[in-house]
């Protein structure tokens, strides 16, 4: 079939032209080989640094490290924030992951409901590159050995450590220490085009109350970064250690809070409503400032449910509301002390005397008082809290000068304590209603007799009066309060820079040798609650029952009686020892009824914790043991 | 030649002496690219022999000694053969329109059982031979401009259009492209060449937005700007190009090419092949590689020069030609200068039927380089 046969084709056209066209076809594909080339270098060599940071690009990832908070501690060391590991349950969707499959075994293992669920099946698709969601974020050890048992049936399942906020005292400093919780999409638009990207970490929590908000930045440190490789579906390959960027822990910031009287605080109040706040009269430093009742911030910081919260904002004693510094009341009889005080120096005598019948007529109203008290001076007016005498004592003094010996000892001001919330509260005279009453912007004599007794306009918080009775204690020193005792290294400036305020000594002594009598004398308003039971230490104070409602005909709800709503707030102020003042105090009970009753004995209470911690009071407290060589004393026999 | 124990009636016939004639050197080149495809899978697949390594050297193995036994087999059986073989894969092809294998969504597999045949892959060779064996036939003043250039026309155009159709535009143009050039090598008039390319250059524009479909005219508009659809299907362009550029001079270093391990790279074992070769071994292997395939290219189009049969010359002219397409079709690809289409990167990219048809193609390059003194026939048997 296939015969071989002989042409000379070698010499034909076709041949010709196909030796020319193929060799043509070479140069072309030789030019197109060589544009390849050409190519190839311009991307490779002169383009090669361009290319080779892209490559990095892609190839590196830096993974934020959240540092560790810094700790909040007391002036001790006493830790009162700190943090402690906790495991977090991620899950990742990645190739041939079923994760509604993953996630209906994880709800067997783990608490987790149908709408949760749904929720994370949601976030985890969303997820930006793969990245893990946190589906649990405290785990119990024994959920935590649960799932690891189980991992090998749980794919896309990791587990992790991180950190969690911790209170070890629960709530009993939450009103000044505050809580971390989530981040929320207001507190990055607050930070503004430039988010720390920290705030974006699943888990990641922010101050949001007292010093963890005020000094947020300071606790939270400075995020590091892990430099992993990635692949193209930001799956971590490996870690390049040497590229890590190491976080900066946050700094500890200590308070001059101390964590015995603290605590002692939320024991006494119990379930009572109210707020105490105790005062270094010599330095200023802040060893108590507790609003009773608390709430545990640990549960702020795992997220509250619906019903915890609405719990809380509803119960009428209002454990969310920082009473210390946030709420304002009447003063009640402890601003008596500065009625005195400016009438000393507007030059009234000590010595002059009213006559106190239980009621009084004046202005065609009529004044009415606890007792009949007879005859007051000043000294007996203040021990007795004779409301007849300051009635004409503050007439007689007029409202602007009261007002401006009260505004020297702290009252109607806000001081630099560091955490949010405090409000000034009003001290009244006749430029406040020029100002706040248009309609009637004159002082009418008539106000002036409630304004003596601390009722009418007159408006403060307890750590005002805290500082009122500190500056009455130690001699007229303007001390300011501290809270914030150092934020790392650096100490904060202390209260005792100022000098003393421009009241006469004598006119001091007097106040405070009535205050004495308050406390110590038969015929005190608190004589019988303001023992301290330590032998020569005294206490010094001064009671105050601030009405909050009008007795609808006389005095029928005075005191500790009726709806607990509309009863009167308890106040005691007092600083010890009387003779060598160190520890000054004010005590709020919210609707507790008398002053004496209901207020006196707590800060009883926290003062002796105070003055029992002090070394140098101790030392005068304690009796010396009887000489080691003298003969043991005979065993006392037994009654 | 001289007087040699060669040129003795017979000699030309045994076995021994065909071995002899196969030329070793290309067929040296061919196991060399094959054997750099092989270590560049074994390194992008991390170090791993599986999935592709392996079965690219045993593969590559079994053809090449396919390609020696069909380099041996007498020229005029592959002139028999021809119209069969272009008939057979024009009927598969046919049969996978219709009933084809869809798979990443185009239907270019015929599935037989046990086997995936691809015919669009038959069909190249098979056209390469077709036209040969028409244009063995047909006199020189035909094959510059007469009516019967519409036979090889449609021989070329209706393979193409089905392909197309598939949809695999790489491999339509592949072929159209082949069947043009080697109708300009068989003598095609250069006036109707001038007057074909100014009517592609109308055409072409008005292709791209009525016949084209939605992701192929996606994937031209992409070439002409990557950078306005990054993660889309621009990504595949900027990433093949980072690998390579990242690569620089020297490589980043043989298993070190992260845009390939870390999965950066698109389709990296197939047809981004040659971006993960330039990222491990830079400029200077790539220039290598680019030696290699220019090698065999001068190699082939020499066999085809010098082949007595008008057979031989052209069969063996249309293969290279095929393969001189691709190497320029993927590396213009790989590096941003062409769209994205399927051409892969001959015997260095992974994937056994384009392999195979490489290979089936070489055989008869060889086949001609062994009887190129072969006359085929003396008219007898041709079409006409």
């Amino acid at each position: 079939m296939f015969e071989p046969a002989f042409h000379f084709d070698e010499v034909n056209e076709r041949q010709a032209t196909f030796h020319r066209r193929a060799f043509l076809f070479g140069g072309v594909t030789g030019a197109g080989l060589l544009a390849l080339a050409a190519r190839l270098g311009d991307l490779q060599i002169l383009e090669a640094g361009r290319y080779k940071v892209l490559s990095e690009h892609n190839e590196f990832e830096f993974r934020l490290t959240p540092p560790p908070r810094g700790l909040i501690l007391d002036r001790n060391g006493v830790v009162l924030a700190s943090n402690r590991p906790a495991f977090r349950l991620l899950v990742a969707t990645d190739e041939n992951v079923d994760i509604d499959k993953t996630l209906a075994d994880l709800a067997l293992l783990v608490p987790m409901d149908d709408a949760r669920r749904a929720r994370l099946a949601v976030d985890i698709a969303n997820a930006p590159r793969r990245a893990p969601v946190a589906v649990v974020e405290d785990m119990t050890w024994e959920e935590f050995s649960r799932v690891n048992v189980r991992a090998p049936e749980l794919p896309g399942v990791t587990a992790d450590m991180g950190e969690v906020r911790v209170y070890p005292f629960g709530g009993a400093f939450t009103h000044v220490v505050g809580y971390v919780a989530k981040v929320n999409a207001r507190d990055i638009a607050k930070t503004g085009p430039n988010a720390d990207p920290i705030l974006l970490n699943p888990g990641f929590r922010i101050g949001r109350q007292g010093v963890e908000k005020a000094f947020d930045l300071d606790l939270r440190g400075k995020a590091g970064a892990r430099k992993v490789e990635v692949d193209v579906k930001g799956r971590v390959v490996r870690d390049d250690p040497g590229g890590d960027i190491p976080s900066t822990p946050g700094a500890p910031i200590r308070l001059t809070l101390d964590a015995d009287i603290q605590n002692r605080a939320l024991e006494v109040f119990g379930d009572d409503s109210g707020a105490a706040v105790m005062m270094d009269c010599r330095t200023g430093d802040v060893l108590c400032l507790a609003s009773a009742p608390s709430f545990d911030a640990n549960r702020f910081v795992k997220g509250l449910t619906g019903p915890e919260y609405k719990a809380l904002s509803e119960y009428d004693r209002k454990p969310l509301f920082n009473k210390a510094l946030t709420a304002t009341y009447p003063p009640g009889s402890t601003f008596k002390t500065m009625v005195a005080l400016a009438a000393l120096e507007a030059g009234v005598s000590p010595d002059r005397t009213y006559v106190c019948n239980r009621h009084w007529f004046w202005g065609g109203r009529m004044w009415s008082c606890d007792a009949a008290h007879g005859v007051q001076d000043m000294h007996n007016a203040i021990k007795s809290s004779c409301d007849i005498f300051f009635y004409q004592t503050a007439l007689s003094v007029g409202p602007d000068r009261i007002a401006a010996v009260a505004r020297k000892f702290g009252l109607g001001q806000t001081f630099d304590l560091g955490i949010p919330g405090q409000k000034p509260g009003i001290v009244p005279d006749s430029a406040y209603k020029r100002r706040n009453f248009p309609h009637d912007p004159v002082w009418h004599a008539g106000e002036t007799p409630s304004m003596g007794i601390g009722q009418g306009y007159v408006a403060v918080n307890a750590l005002q009066l805290a500082v009122m009775v500190s500056r009455l204690a130690n001699g007229a020193r303007a001390i300011e309060p501290r809270l914030i005792h150092s934020i790392g290294d650096t100490v904060q400036p202390p209260g005792n820079a100022a000098g003393d305020l421009p009241i006469a000594k004598e006119h001091l002594d007097f106040v405070r040798t009535a205050m004495a009598s308050v406390a110590n004398d038969a015929g005190g308003t608190a004589y019988k609650q303001s023992q301290l039971g330590l032998g020569l230490i005294k206490l010094a104070g001064k009671t105050g029952t601030a009405q909050t409602h009008s007795y609808n005909g006389g005095r029928g709800a005075h005191g500790a009686q009726g709806a607990w709503a509309l009863r009167d707030h308890a106040w005691f102020i007092c600083f010890a020892p009387y003779d060598d003042p160190r520890y000054a105090m004010s005590v709020l009970v919210e609707h507790g009824g008398f002053g004496a009753d209901a207020a006196a004995p707590k800060a009883v209470q926290l003062m002796r914790t105070a003055l029992l911690k002090d070394p140098e009071v101790r030392a005068r407290i304690v009796q010396p043991l009887p000489p080691a060589s003298a003969p043991a004393p005979p065993e006392p026999a037994a009654t | 030649m001289t007087d040699s124990a060669i040129s003795r009636p017979g000699e030309r016939e045994r076995i021994a002496v065909k071995l002899g004639e196969i030329d070793w050197l290309l067929a040296a080149l061919l196991a060399a690219i094959a054997a750099i495809g092989a270590l560049m899978l074994y390194s992008i697949a991390g170090g791993s022999w599986g999935p592709w390594a392996d079965r690219h050297a045993i593969l590559f193995t079994v053809c090449f000694l396919a390609m020696i036994a069909l380099a041996v087999t007498d020229l005029r059986v592959w002139f028999a053969l021809a119209y069969p073989v272009y008939a057979v894969g024009l009927l598969l092809l046919l049969a996978a329109a219709v009933v084809g294998h869809t798979r990443m969504g185009a239907q270019r597999w015929l599935d037989l059982g046990p086997i995936h045949i691809q015919p669009s892959e038959i069909i190249k060779i098979g056209l390469v031979m077709a036209l040969a064996r028409f244009y063995h036939s047909l006199p020189a003043r035909s094959a510059g401009l007469s009516w019967w250039l519409l036979i090889p026309t449609a021989l070329i155009l209706v393979p193409a259009a089905v392909v197309a159709h598939q949809p695999d535009l790489g491999t339509a143009i592949l072929i159209a492209g082949t069947g043009g050039i080697m109708m300009i090598l068989a003598g095609l008039s250069l006036r109707l060449v001038a007057v074909g390319l100014v009517g592609l250059t109308a055409v072409v524009p008005l292709a791209v937005m009525f016949v084209l479909k939605g992701y192929q005219r996606a994937r031209l508009l992409t070439f002409l700007n990557p950078e306005a659809d990054r993660s889309g299907a621009g990504y595949h362009i900027i990433q093949s190009k980072i690998a390579l550029g990242s690569g620089g001079l020297l490589g980043k270093g043989f298993g070190l090419g992260t845009q390939a391990q870390l999965n950066f790279l698109p389709e990296k074992s197939t047809d981004f092949m040659f971006a993960s070769l330039a990222e491990e071994f830079g400029f200077v292997g790539c220039a290598s590689v680019l030696l290699l395939y220019a090698a065999v290219i001068i190699i082939g189009l020499r066999i085809a020069s010098v082949a007595h049969s008008h057979f031989g010359r052209l069969a063996a002219g249309g293969v290279i030609v095929t393969f001189s397409l691709c190497v320029i079709i993927n590396g213009a690809m790989v590096m941003g200068l062409a769209p994205v289409v399927g051409v892969p990167m001959p015997l260095l990219s992974f994937g056994g039927t384009v392999m195979m048809t490489m290979m089936a193609g070489f055989a008869l390059v060889q086949a001609v380089r062994v009887h190129r003194y072969s006359e085929v026939t003396s008219g007898r048997g041709a079409l006409l």
